[in-house]
């Protein structure tokens, strides 16, 4: 049984089309336990819910951006492990900095390539 | 199934028309002079998820300029550039421009580079030495990726410690490899249910739920009653399969599975068969409350066996596996094995709808759904049906001369109330507000104030009212030659503003609100009003009105939506384009709505157009003319008349008139028009309906008889007969008779020379 197979992720991403897209990349590499959600408050509720392996989160969003949800991330007893790949506009060194305080696993800088995508959540769960 | 990447571009368009909205409310919050944060960043954001997306689906051209734009709004978010008017007024142009962007890349087409390329030059100036840092990759930053540890064959996820049932999950998670996929996933749906178990959930019950034959021919899928089930508390879903019947007995039509859920819960059996309430009658149902503790074990009892299972009794007897949505009614006594395996056939769906972020999306507070405009006509036409029928259902039960107060009297009351509550229900669907069109306006304002060098302001109110989608887009062209006009010709120059004593920026007023059962969208200028003299000595000398007619301030106004009248006295780069007002009326009159001018000197211009919330439903007039029953719009009929031989005079040859309170009013024989009849040799006791139109243009439609006032559903004909003229639509009556519903507009127009309709005749 391949890991991706099992592994469960939260897409979080204030654009239907960029979760749309995310989900189709994923589904491209096998992975199929993919739920999402369109902000940070509704993804928090999602993983306390439903537990994930890895969040990808964009950045900029509206309300709570990927950092602050981040945070919330590591501060929840539950969640504080939850593997962490952010999606950035452009790697701004002061974004890298802050994501790299909270633990962030690791990052993206759009646009990427599916291929992309699987190289930077294979960087953080092993090989797919 | 089309292609995903094709449905995901098609959602990316459509989302790129709300992220642009958005951009323009920003900024209209900008230009009126809110400069925080938020609302720069929402500008921002909208401009750069667009980019986001366009680099997507690889398109360069959209990426580029959003790029070029962003760059320079991330100046004024830094606060690096200083939010000015002038810097305003450019975001609005380049809002203006990506929207052209996303128009032809939706088409897959480009911009020219020199139509671009002033705007491009003016952000790039902005963006000063930023610019060339901007287009530049990004520096590398060094990053490390830190590494997760996912222990497999526990499938630990990070947070899953705190329920009882946890172990044993995770031994049937644990259990060799071949035991199949769908076991695997149940494992970790089960994990998934138990973190809902933190809170106490009051009550037990074991609920056993067997569709019928019928169940699955309604189109009902089990799956979503389990879901609802899912909802109410903590599940646990067994799924047992009838003892396989010989092959012979399956089929499409059979029902072989049958579901035995034990629920924690804190909602009562009500709540719980609630869920089945649109199965009921198609499936067996019990419902059982346990009691706590002694019970409970023997709820999540099935699960353990599932352990020691050798292998999954589905695979064992292979067809099983094909009808999943198949089961005989019969409930029989089942091999254990069988009992134990049931997972194989909840599990799989329910994983797909992960993948389809149902859960993930189902929390979203004020969640929309998309849907196919195709499908919510199809829902618009099946509940016209049922007007239809509740109507001819009303008309024979009204027949058999039951008293009014019988209960199928009173039923049918209910029902139609129902009916018509449905109706406005579904029409609500198509509603959308007119904000999208207001917006629209609002770059129409920019580019022709530009062209005509005038200072203008687009003011906006009642933005939420909302109009059938169609009506909204169909208004589109009309609104805009408007705005143009009141842009063009209503506003003064700036030089004549200030030396009336005005403010040298003039203004344009849009609005939207309900009135009376219809939307009324107002468009007022500020300028200075309607020139009476002038219109009225045009209209002389192109022949539209008699030298020295006496002529009411209305009638002079409504001169202007006479056809080919035209006030500009030179034809400016704007107005001037081959339309006029008689073709912004015809398209209002199209929609089923009215237009209407008031003017005052020096104060302003105000065009209101009163239009129907939809286009399905009519309110008509249902009218006999030689046997053949016709309905007539009851907005464009003004009066009824029963008139005599004596009220019908000559005028010339072939056209004869009427005498309404000292108006002569051309009268049309709708029999003869129609060549249902011939030319009648007297009018004694006829019937006429007076039909004005907006111009005040009026004529006398001459009919056999009323029949009736009513709601009547529209029921295009276009599309199987192509235009019929004087026709606008049929509709099926009460009876079940199809009519013809008429379009008295286009009637008037298309009069046979006998009864030309003419502007009011005055009696001298």
């Amino acid at each position: 049984m391949a890991l991706r197979d099992q592994l469960r992720v939260l897409v979080v991403d204030d654009m239907s089309t960029s979760r749309g897209l995310i989900t189709q990349a994923l589904d491209g590499m096998g992975v199929s336990h993919v739920s999402t959600a369109a902000d940070g408050p509704s993804a928090l509720e999602s993983v306390a819910r439903s537990p994930v392996h890895l969040v990808i989160s964009d950045f900029n969003m509206p309300g709570m951006d990927g950092l602050q949800l981040l945070q919330s991330l590591r501060q929840g007893a539950k969640t504080a492990g939850v593997g962490f790949l952010l999606i950035t506009g452009r790697a701004d060194k002061e974004i890298i900095e802050r994501g790299r305080s909270l633990r962030m696993n690791n990052y993206i800088a759009k646009p990427f390539q599916p291929a992309d995508l699987k190289t930077a959540i294979e960087a953080i769960v092993g090989r797919l | 199934m089309s292609d995903p990447m094709q449905e995901i571009r098609n959602s990316f368009f459509i989302e790129c028309d709300e992220l642009l909205e958005g951009l323009q409310d920003a900024l209209a919050s900008m230009e009126g002079g809110d400069h925080t944060s938020e609302t720069i960043n929402v500008a921002f954001r909208a401009v750069h998820s667009i980019k986001g997306g366009a680099g997507a689906f690889g398109l360069d051209q959209l990426v580029g300029f959003a790029h070029t734009f962003e760059t320079v709004m991330d100046d004024v978010r830094s606060g690096s550039l200083a939010i000015e008017e002038h810097i305003v007024q450019l975001f609005f142009q380049c809002a203006d421009m990506l929207s052209d962007l996303v128009r032809v890349s939706r088409d897959g087409e480009l911009l020219s580079e020199d139509e671009m390329a002033p705007l491009v030059n003016q952000l790039k100036a902005l963006a000063g030495e930023d610019a060339a840092g901007g287009a530049e990759p990004e520096p590398e930053v060094d990053f490390q990726p830190m590494g997760i540890a996912i222990d497999l064959p526990d499938l630990d996820l990070p947070d899953l410690d705190q329920s009882d049932d946890a172990p044993e999950e995770e031994s049937s998670a644990g259990a060799p490899a071949d035991q199949g996929e769908a076991i695997e996933a149940e494992g970790a749906d089960a994990g998934e249910r138990d973190v809902n178990d933190a809170s106490a959930l009051s009550h037990l019950f074991e609920i056993t739920f067997r569709p019928e034959p019928e169940l699955y021919r309604t189109g009902n899928d089990p799956l979503f009653l389990l879901r609802a089930l899912e909802a109410l508390g903590r599940a646990e879903t067994t799924c047992t399969v009838a003892p396989s019947p010989d092959l012979a007995e399956y089929g499409p039509n059979t029902s072989l599975l049958s579901w035995k859920i034990t629920l924690s819960t804190n909602v009562d059996a009500a709540a719980i068969r609630e869920v089945f309430d649109f199965v009921d009658g198609l499936c067996l149902l019990e419902v059982t409350k346990l009691e706590p503790g002694s019970e409970a074990e023997a709820g999540t009892a099935p699960a353990q066996p599932a352990d020691s299972a050798p292998e999954p009794a589905i695979t064992a007897s292979p067809p099983a596996e094909a009808p999943r949505k198949a089961a005989p009614a019969a409930p029989a006594p089942k091999p254990a094995a069988t009992q134990d395996t049931p997972p194989k056939a909840a599990p799989k769906p329910e994983a797909d709808a992960d993948r389809a972020g149902g859960p993930g999306q189902a929390s979203q507070p004020g969640a929309t759904v998309r849907v196919d405009l195709d499908r919510v006509d199809r829902l618009v036409n099946l509940v016209g049906e049922l007007v239809i029928n509740q109507a001819m259902l009303s008309q024979s039960i009204a027949a058999t001369g039951l008293s009014g107060n019988s209960k199928i009297a009173t039923g049918l009351d209910e029902f139609q109330q129902l009916t018509r509550d449905i109706q406005d229900s579904v029409m609500m669907i198509r509603a959308q507000p007119v904000k999208s069109l207001f917006q629209r306006m609002g770059r129409i304002v920019r580019e022709a104030s530009a062209s005509v060098n005038k200072t203008v302001r687009l003011r906006t109110e009642g933005e939420t009212t909302e109009i059938d989608k169609t009506v909204i887009e169909r208004l589109a062209d009309p609104l805009t030659h408007m705005i143009r006009n009141a842009v063009d010709h209503g506003l003064e120059s700036t030089e004549t503003r200030l030396a009336a004593g005005k403010s040298a920026e003039g203004h344009v007023t849009l609005s939207a609100s309900h009135r009376s059962g219809r939307v009324v969208i107002e468009i007022t200028d500020d300028g200075s009003g309607i020139n009476r003299e002038r219109v009225k000595s045009i209209a002389e000398s192109k022949g539209l009105i008699a030298p020295g007619q006496d002529l009411s301030e209305t009638e002079i106004d409504n001169l202007l939506f006479l056809p080919g009248f035209s006030t500009a006295k030179e034809i400016s780069n704007l107005s001037g384009r081959g339309v006029g007002m008689d073709v912004v009326k015809n398209a209002i009159s199209s929609l089923g709505g009215r237009i209407a001018i008031s003017s005052q000197a020096g104060v302003g211009t105000t065009f209101s157009i009163s239009l129907p919330l939809t286009l399905a439903v009519l309110d008509g007039m249902v009218v006999t003319v030689a046997d053949e029953t016709l309905v007539l719009p009851l907005s464009s009929v003004s009066e009824t008349l029963s008139i005599g031989p004596e009220d019908v005079r000559g005028l010339g040859p072939s056209t004869q008139v009427i005498r309404v309170r000292d108006v002569f009013v051309p009268l049309i024989d709708l029999g003869t028009e129609l060549g249902y009849s011939q030319p009648r040799s007297k009018y004694d006791g006829a019937i006429v309906l007076l039909i004005a139109q907006e111009d005040g243009k009026r004529a006398a439609l001459v009919v056999d008889g009323i029949e009736d006032q009513r709601q009547v559903v529209i029921k295009g004909l276009e599309e199987s007969y192509g235009r019929v003229p004087g026709v606008a639509a049929a509709t099926i009556l009460g009876d079940g008779q199809i009519a013809l519903i008429l379009d008295p507009t286009d009637l008037l127009a298309n009069a046979s020379g006998r009864s030309r309709p003419e502007p009011n005749l005055a009696i001298a």
